[in-house]
């Protein structure tokens, strides 16, 4: 198997690279300088500046490795960093458990193309009301006199309003499922739709139950789906810190959150100390998923 | 697969997946008609009424609520909205020109771009607040915030066009070179009106993203809000269904977006239709 990649990478080498020069290169300039200016020197500065030396009111670029021992030294720091990795552990592991079963019916059991369609379209529409607006839409969801409650209520299943919905870790939980799920639900939908009919329908007529068709072929060819939907929604909820904002009543710290209050109050060295930390998380990852499945193949 | 009683299950459960994805969004809407000014973000409705949608135009006799600043705001998203929509559309589209030929370091290259949808919108914004204090750089929303706009678009417009090359028959362009035309006409006669469909795919990312963006505009845009920092600023102090009212308006005004998109979409490809259609005859 490697061997023949190898071969392969190797002919591609002699026949068809060329050197990164002529209109190859005038077309790529203006996007690769903007990246480095406007994306990679900012990282870069992030890393610099945590080095620098925070007093209560300025800062100054005299090196030192003072705000790194503070943030390791800080509980609440450490407490972000752990309900950072908490939160996005569990929102990866409900998004994947919430969006899976509607992936499946919709990349595989819908098998009529408009249908299809309209099915992944109305998982999507929900994307056009701001993402701020979808934050806040579940505070009169979860609250005391909220609807969940109100309508718990009514079918007599508690007596008294259920509090833990709002302003916990709960409610961050739910709210980030809802709105991250769905870009689970679109490359699982998507990889399930590859699938040759014809595959599941010889495994039918071979006699394997469904249980049995869902575990040696179903899982394993929507797997990329998975991880590209778990590449998405990580990415997008390590670097969160709305969410928590608006629907644990500071309850949760994420480290976005720790970044944000630093800003704040004009403490730059922590806030790029958190940054950095968190670009760390972040690429620690993303390299591990892209292990798994290379995105260049995917598209 | 035929396997009725599984696929009944799924169906219902995908159906309750739809009430879970629409739930909070019928809520916000129905209290959004909340009477006011008393009326609070919460059930019971006390009385059905239209007043947080005229609180947020400025047409109720002013109260102790503050009216959200969206004037200003709606303007200055918009306009950052299609600066990015249309440099983020040109990068992505030389971009991915590029990459139809191999060329060593394209696995760079590629990565470095993706990079940039990839990476955190707190942290860039943090990035460039703390390069624009060292340089002595004032943040606006038409400068620093702008240009991380484009590094967060930008990677999208250029994979949405990777996507359409790689179903592009580059047969017809050689055609073109061969009889003689220049790269350049070739590109405007023949390749754009083909990948145009893709590039205002491109162009609709671009936009929505830039409009609904606000974790790297919150660091970076100075003084002046755009609109989603105006929405974020409720998040701290009391809400009221002033803010629902707007969600369900900027619902709509993304209807209208979409129902744009759509008409443009199915003109541009009955065009190509018809081209195909002369071409064979």
């Amino acid at each position: 198997m490697t061997m023949v990649a190898i071969g392969d990478e190797a002919q591609v080498e002699t026949t068809s690279k060329r050197k990164f020069s002529g209109p190859a290169f005038w077309l790529l300039a203006p996007g690769v300088i903007w990246m480095v200016l406007f994306l990679v020197l900012p990282i870069l500065m992030m890393v610099y500046v945590s080095f620098w030396t925070q007093t209560t009111f300025k800062i100054e670029p005299t090196l030192t490795l003072r705000s790194w021992i503070t943030f390791f030294s800080s509980e609440t720091y450490l407490g972000a960093l752990w309900t950072t990795v908490r939160i996005w552990l569990i929102v990866l592991f409900s998004t994947v458990l919430v969006g899976y079963p509607a992936a499946l019916f919709v990349g595989l059991f819908v098998r009529n193309k408009t249908i299809q369609t309209v099915l992944l379209v109305l998982c999507v529409i929900p994307f056009w009301t701001s993402f701020l607006i979808r934050v806040l839409a579940w505070r009169p969801m979860l609250g005391k006199e909220g609807a969940i409650n109100l309508i718990l209520m009514k079918i007599g299943v508690v007596q008294q309003p259920i509090e833990i919905l709002l302003f916990s870790e709960l409610s961050v939980i739910i709210g980030m499922t809802q709105i991250y799920c769905v870009f689970m639900v679109g490359p699982i939908a998507f990889m399930l739709g590859r699938i040759d009919p014809s595959v599941i329908e010889a495994a039918q007529d071979l006699g394997a139950s469904f249980g049995r068709i869902f575990r040696t072929i179903i899982l394993p060819l929507s797997m990329p789906g998975v991880v590209v939907g778990g590449i998405f929604v990580s990415v997008m909820v390590l670097g969160e810190f709305a969410t928590s904002a608006a629907l644990s009543g500071r309850k949760v710290n994420l480290l976005g959150n720790i970044i944000v209050t630093q800003v704040g109050s004009l403490k730059w060295a922590f806030a790029a100390v958190a940054g950095v930390v968190l670009t760390i998380l972040m690429g620690a990852v993303v390299a591990a998923l892209l292990r798994i499945v290379d995105l260049r193949k995917e598209l | 697969m035929n396997a009725t009683g599984i696929k009944f299950g799924l169906g219902t459960y995908t159906a309750l997946f739809l009430v879970f994805l629409y739930g909070p969004l019928v809520v916000l809407a129905i209290l959004s008609f909340q009477t006011g000014p008393e009326g609070g973000p919460q059930f019971p409705i006390i009385e059905w009424s239209t007043y947080w949608y005229k609180h947020l135009f400025g047409l109720t006799p002013p109260s102790r609520i503050a009216p959200l600043p969206i004037e200003q705001a709606l303007v200055r998203s918009m306009g950052l909205a299609v600066m990015t929509m249309i440099v983020s559309t040109v990068l992505g589209v030389s971009a991915a020109q590029a990459f139809r030929r191999k060329f060593k370091g394209s696995g760079f290259v590629f990565y470095l771009i993706v990079l940039g949808m990839m990476v955190p919108g707190v942290l860039v914004g943090l990035g460039m607040a703390l390069v624009a204090n060292s340089l002595g750089i004032d943040r606006h929303w038409w400068g620093t915030a702008f240009v991380l706009h484009v590094v967060y678009t930008f990677p999208f417009a250029f994979l949405v066009m990777l996507a359409i090359f790689n179903r592009f028959d580059p047969s017809v362009e050689e055609a073109a070179w061969s009889l003689g035309v220049s790269p350049a006409r070739t590109f405007r006669k023949i390749t754009f009106p083909l990948i145009f469909p893709g590039v205002l795919s491109a162009m609709l990312f671009a936009f929505t993203l830039s409009y609904d963006e606000f974790s790297r505009t919150l660091f970076a845009s100075g003084r002046d809000l755009t609109l989603p920092l105006a929405i974020y600023g409720t998040f701290s102090v009391e809400v009221h269904p002033n803010v629902f009212a707007f969600g369900v308006l900027t619902t709509l005004f993304s209807f209208a977006l979409l129902g744009t998109y759509a008409v443009l979409m199915t003109l541009s490809v009955r065009r190509a239709k018809q081209t195909a259609i002369q071409e064979e005859a």
